[in-house]
């Protein structure tokens, strides 16, 4: 564990650190329970909101959730603007955007069912299919595959014991390819949820791996 | 500096002068060139999407889509330079990675814009060696079949969906390569009124026809130029024929009527055009003993025998499926006999089928072509909005019955039984027509030329298309001729000529030529009807 220089939020540790704990990562004032009503709205359409439990069969936008979208639609001129919100809310609750979730969405915001299917299909970071607890995307882009990004999914396909964007048996992990991440300067740059693992090699692969089943264990024994 | 709403511009070394806001797309079409292009459709938005018709326009920095920048004044403009094609080369290129290529089994094949577009411009061979994406086939319920290898991604059809028809279907789905047009899941196009035309307006072979798949190629059909009978509102369409038999129906442009669409119920409404069982030799009956007989013999038994009929009163049963022309020489014919009132019967349905983003066209109501004619020319309607009954009078008359075109579903046996003289034109028999003494066949709307009044008095003009089954001949034909013979005047030779009589003798259609028709149409008195007096 290293001495984090100051409580930067995003900050991934120093190369190798990969058992940074998420409030290290985060800072403190980024880690805990999240108010489901979304506190202020001009941050309720936005992250960190990363529930550790997601629940595919649970009602849309009621409850505090109906208030958090309330807020949300404060926030736009039109109804239509939310939609990508309101979508990542559904996604944030369930998960993943099933097709029932987008015809919901598209209820709300008055708009075409096949608009908002148009809309969630474009973008990939809402997931169509459902996901395990842990949502591997490994950059294979031009810096991270020119270092070995092929060798590092390969790895953690290997290690979960997965097909690629299939689910483990467990239900823990689902490993994807992503495009650039933006990290190039860090290959090979994996993207576990939203937090970032900065120049993986295979090697550190396995310890990955253990260390976010360890995680679990800890957050189901709890 | 005075205003001017007019530019001048150089299109390929050609000035032309322009209104203000013409895009240069537009403005190539004026002076005959065609720039290529997939998304730019006149009747929606151009989103400049496909590439296409980039033009080379000199001080600009780039190429520019000709389909949504505006002309503007002293522009001079390359369509066919060097650089136009090479990106016009380039873009199709792009546009062939993924393509299929099935041309031989593709509906398309013929009429295909991007078939046309690569042979005319494109490379003669594909550098791309890469395995091909494959999404295969969808379909989209209805009428429609999507074939996702062959989608150029012009957005025609969902903007179709969004702008015209309003009801957003259609979406593309996913992003990049794997980009596909779809519905919402297998919410399909089920229910939709007018989904017809994406498939018109679909450049390339994605969007085809389920009733038209493998049914025939593009270039072994024949277009005509015709008036649509399925309703009042008188799309004009074109009929694709092959073998003598009707194919497809597809719209033809009038912005005046029906922009370039038509609603599905007309498309699909063909095939009784097709129907075999036709009347094919007038059949005249006579002391219990019907008998086919050659016209002459027909029409002289004919005018011996009605005349004496019609003593006893006349009677007369006209169509709205006929021409103005079949009706007015019905009519005229009526009128010497004696008779005055001439009834029709119309089918009315419940509910007007709108396309909403075009004014003033639906699938109307009346579901007949010519209701406005005959009212026009004075008839009188009767029976139920199912075109049935209100003809008890005429069934049990003991004089003179004219029937022109309606086929009498409804009516018994006994219709005419009682008839002095019985005459029936139509196309097809049927049970109550089995008791004309003179049954005689007569041409369809496909078979013959003439003119339709639309619900807003639009006068149009249909064609022949098909050969004529056996002896049928055209209404206005076999009445002008009838009505000359007791007359002395002479007879009608040309649907025109029938025209020029109809338009001298009733005040409605007064001042209309058949040439200034045109393949337009023109409205009937107009002037009195745009002052509310019509």
């Amino acid at each position: 564990m290293s001495d984090a220089p100051f409580k930067n939020p995003g900050w991934a540790g120093n190369t190798g650190e990969f058992d940074l704990s998420e409030a290290e990562v985060r800072g403190d004032d980024f880690v805990g329970d999240r108010e489901r009503a979304g506190a202020h709205p001009s941050t309720s359409a936005t992250y960190p909101y990363m529930l550790a439990e997601k629940n595919p069969d649970v009602p849309l936008f009621e409850g505090e959730y109906h208030e958090r979208f309330e807020k949300i639609l404060t926030q736009y001129p039109t109804k239509q603007a939310a939609l990508l919100p309101a979508l990542g809310l559904a996604q944030e609750i369930r998960g993943y955007v099933s097709p029932e979730s987008m015809d919901r969405v598209a209820e709300l915001l008055e708009l075409a069912p096949a608009y908002v299917r148009g809309v969630a299909t474009f973008y990939t970071m809402y997931n169509k299919r459902p996901v395990g607890r842990h949502l591997v995307q490994v950059c294979t882009n031009i810096s991270c595959n020119l270092c070995g990004a092929d060798e590092v999914l390969a790895a953690f396909l290997r290690y979960t014991d997965t097909e690629m964007g299939e689910t483990s048996d467990d239900g823990e992990f689902t490993v994807i390819e992503a495009e650039c991440l933006a990290a190039c300067g860090f290959p090979t740059c994996v993207q576990i949820n939203s937090r970032y693992f900065e120049n993986v090699t295979p090697a550190d692969v396995p310890k990955i791996v253990e260390r976010l089943k360890a995680e679990s264990g800890e957050a189901s024994g709890s | 500096m005075a205003e001017s709403n007019e530019i001048t511009l150089t299109i390929d070394g050609h000035e032309v002068s322009v209104r203000k806001g013409t895009t240069l797309l537009q403005a190539a079409q004026e002076i005959g060139t065609s720039v290529p292009h997939y998304c730019y459709h006149p009747g929606m938005s151009s989103p400049a999407m496909c590439r296409l018709c980039l033009v080379e326009v000199e001080g600009a920095p780039k190429p520019m889509p000709s389909c949504v920048t505006q002309a503007q004044d002293g522009q001079v403009v390359h369509t066919e330079s060097e650089l136009a094609l090479d990106m016009r080369r380039g873009v199709l290129e792009f546009y062939l990675v993924n393509h299929p290529l099935d041309c031989p089994i593709c509906d398309q094949s013929g009429e295909c814009k991007l078939q046309d577009y690569v042979h005319e411009e494109g490379r003669e061979h594909g550098r791309s060696r890469e395995p091909k994406r494959v999404f295969g086939r969808d379909d989209f319920g209805g009428d429609v079949l999507f074939y996702g290898d062959r989608c150029v991604m012009c957005t025609r059809c969902v903007r179709f969906m969004n702008e015209v028809e309003q009801d957003s279907r259609l979406t593309v789905v996913e992003r990049g390569n794997r980009s596909i047009i779809d519905t919402f899941f297998e919410e399909g196009l089920e229910g939709t009124y007018w989904h017809g035309n994406i498939v018109d307006i679909c450049p390339v072979g994605a969007l085809v026809s389920k009733d038209f798949l493998h049914k025939a190629r593009a270039w072994d059909l024949d277009h005509t130029d015709s008036v649509c009978p399925s309703c009042s509102q008188g799309c004009n369409v074109s009929l694709h024929t092959r073998d003598n038999l009707v194919q497809r129906i597809k719209p033809r442009e009038n912005l005046a009527v029906n922009g370039w669409w038509m609603c599905d119920y007309g498309r699909m409404n063909y095939e009784w055009i097709n129907a075999g069982h036709r009347l094919e030799a007038p059949l005249v009956r006579a002391d219990g003993d019907t008998r086919a007989m050659g016209w002459k013999e027909a029409l002289k038994a004919l005018l011996e025998r009605a005349p004496t009929a019609a003593a006893h009163g006349v009677k007369a049963v006209a169509s709205p499926h006929a021409s103005n022309e079949d009706l007015a020489a019905f009519q005229a014919l009526v009128r010497d006999l004696g008779g005055e009132d001439v009834l029709y019967r119309l089918r009315v349905v419940e509910n007007e089928r709108p396309l909403k983003g075009f004014p003033n066209l639906a699938r109307r109501r009346e579901l007949a072509p010519n209701a406005d004619g005959a009212e026009l020319l004075g008839m009188t309607r009767v029976g139920d909005d199912d075109a049935s009954g209100g003809l008890d009078e005429v069934a049990d008359h003991d004089g003179l019955i004219l029937v022109l075109g309606d086929d009498l579903d409804d009516q018994g046996e006994e219709f005419g039984r009682n008839a002095a003289c019985y005459i029936h034109l139509g196309a097809h028999g049927g049970t109550a027509p089995a008791n004309a003494h003179f049954l005689l066949p007569v041409t369809t709307f496909a078979e013959q030329e003439g003119t339709f009044t639309n619900r807003d008095g639009r006068v149009q003009r249909f064609w022949p298309s098909m050969e004529t089954a056996g002896a049928a001949r055209p209404p206005w034909f076999v009445l002008g001729v009838l009505l000359a013979e007791r007359t002395g005047a002479p007879a009608a030779r040309s649907a025109a000529e029938s025209f020029a009589q109809l338009s001298s003798r009733v005040d409605a259609f007064a001042g209309l030529t058949y040439e200034g028709l045109g393949a337009r149409g023109a409205v009937v008195n107009e002037t009195v009807s745009l002052t509310g007096g019509g």
